[in-house]
């Protein structure tokens, strides 16, 4: 699914949280954003969710208008989207297996499918011999797999993730922005906010840099940017 | 919505999703409930209690007035002839009145008889003796036919008393009335009563469940975060509400049967010194199924009434 913020603007009081943003990105583009915090990274993804709405501008999401989408029809439209948070929102009264069957639940998947792709999204970040785990038993590194795999289990068709690194060591990290490029390369459009800029600019992939709500660089789109 | 075939690749049916949400939301909620026995049994017995209150009044207010049905016939009107009808007129009046409708039975009451009988009844014998003349009319008991009620038996007075030779024609179950009257009374007093302890289990349970919302914030916010609507957030907790209530109306089926048998024999001893039949407290399994069904409603009502009014403040931060 394809993105683009035409001169969006987000104020919160008399302060612009985004100021005048455009940018787009292709269907199956990897971005990641990066800036101080407070500089917008994730009022823009906020945004992106629709868990709030632009001041002004406009919002295009799989060549839908994000700003006509009604108050009822938001859930619905999360469904395209996986996300990773950076404090992993799992619950914890469940299992593993249970957390990561969550938005298969909502979708009203089969138990036979719900079983199958659990496993297989667990398998993808080496997981699947903790299934029956509660969230509680793992390590920092491992819950944010899960919620990683939560993400994708139902093969969203844009991935989000909000300093999904923040807590963990310079070899875990590097593991985890493996696994999002990997998505990446099945054509899953992905945003990754990160503040580590060491990390991200050995990736070799777009950059889009925030800095008081305004985008300093932008990166280079595979196309869209070129129209 | 593609329906799930062989690869199962999709969700399935719109239908058949919606069916599962159900009975997952049915049976994870019960669930929760046993998980904490003991704040799902106060639940359901204060639910219970408000429930059996109202029920037990008005089984006990119902079982009175079964009673008046089976009352047969009372003489319900008397009528005082006029001093100059003698007794051959008054059966020839008698026999008239038994031909009209709504009158099952007419009896004469000669006047001797009414002055022995009352002389018996008092003791004083003197006052006979003192007599001439035996100051007492003759006197009809008019029994109506069982299927007159009370507004049949006034027209019927009223129209009686025309009659000729009649003086007098006295309604004598005005105690009737009143007890009707009061029964009456009672019953909307009851239901009153039922009305306001189940608004009360409302607010309560709406209250049990607001807490219960409290304590599931996260889940509700990363369901909202990932997809789910307002709907399939607020189902475990209307189906949370429907058990509880469900089981408060269980719990007040055993309250009422409890209390029946244990009050029963005590009203039964003062119905039986009135030679009326035993009375029934009894729970019927439609009472049962009418009780659990109420609760049921209410549990579910006030998790509406409770959930809409918060779920909705809760939202992704």
């Amino acid at each position: 699914m394809d993105v683009q913020f035409n001169r969006v603007t987000k104020r919160f009081g008399d302060r612009d949280a985004l100021k005048d943003l455009s940018f787009s990105m292709v269907s199956g583009e990897m971005a990641f954003l990066t800036g101080h915090s407070g500089a917008g990274k994730s009022t823009l993804l906020r945004l992106l969710l629709c868990l709030d709405r632009p001041s002004s501008g406009e919002l295009v999401v799989g060549g839908r208008s994000v700003n006509a989408i009604s108050n009822r029809k938001i859930a619905h439209y999360r469904r395209d989207f996986g996300v990773v948070f950076q404090d992993h929102q799992l619950l914890f009264d469940r299992s593993v297996f249970n957390n990561v069957a969550l938005p298969l639940e909502i979708a009203g998947f089969s138990q036979r499918d719900i079983e199958r792709r659990v496993r297989a999204a667990l398998d993808k970040v080496g997981l699947l011999d903790r299934e029956k785990a509660l969230p509680e038993s793992l390590s920092g590194g491992e819950q944010q797999r899960v919620g990683i795999a939560r993400a994708v289990v139902a093969r969203p068709k844009i991935l989000i993730a909000d300093e999904p690194t923040g807590n963990l060591d310079p070899q875990l990290s590097a593991e985890i922005m493996g696994l999002f490029t990997a998505f990446n390369s099945v054509g899953v459009t992905v945003i990754v906010a990160s503040h580590d800029l060491a990390l991200i600019s050995r990736m070799s992939q777009r950059i889009l840099t925030l800095k008081n709500g305004q985008l300093i660089t932008r990166g280079e789109s595979q196309q869209a940017d070129a129209q | 919505m593609s329906s799930s075939t062989g690869i199962g690749l999709g969700p399935r049916s719109r239908i058949s999703a919606w069916l599962h949400h159900h009975r997952q939301a049915a049976t994870d909620s019960f669930g929760k409930l046993l998980g904490a026995p003991i704040s799902t049994l106060m639940t359901a017995v204060a639910i219970g209690i408000a429930l059996a209150l109202p029920t037990i009044l008005l089984l006990a207010i119902e079982s009175v007035e079964r009673q008046l049905l089976t009352i047969d016939n009372p003489p319900q009107l008397t009528l005082l002839l006029e001093p100059s009808m003698t007794i051959d007129e008054a059966n020839k009046l008698l026999d008239q009145i038994e031909r009209k409708p709504g009158i099952s039975k007419v009896e004469l009451i000669p006047r001797d008889d009414a002055l022995s009988e009352f002389v018996d009844a008092t003791g004083l014998t003197q006052l006979m003796d003192s007599l001439t003349d035996n100051p007492l009319p003759h006197t009809l008991w008019v029994y109506p036919a069982a299927n007159v009620r009370q507004a049949g038996i006034e027209a019927l007075a009223q129209d009686l008393a025309k009659s000729n030779g009649v003086a007098t024609a006295v309604v004598d179950s005005r105690w009737l009335k009143r007890l009707e009257a009061s029964l009456e009374a009672g019953q909307v007093t009851v239901q009153a009563i039922g009305v306001l302890l189940a608004l009360g289990v409302i607010f309560v349970l709406g209250n049990t469940l607001r807490l219960s919302i409290e304590a599931r914030r996260d889940e509700i916010v990363v369901i909202k975060l990932i997809g789910g609507g307002d709907r399939f957030a607020r189902r475990p907790f209307l189906y949370s509400g429907l058990w509880l209530g469900a089981l408060g109306g269980l719990v007040s089926c055993l309250v009422v049967l409890l209390i029946g048998s244990s009050i029963a024999p005590a009203i039964e001893g003062l119905f039986a010194l009135y030679d009326r039949q035993p009375l029934r407290l009894g729970l019927s399994l439609q009472l049962a199924m009418l009780l659990s069904a109420a609760g049921a409603a209410i549990g579910w009502l006030s998790a509406y009434v409770s959930v809409s009014v918060h779920l909705t403040k809760i939202q992704p931060r």
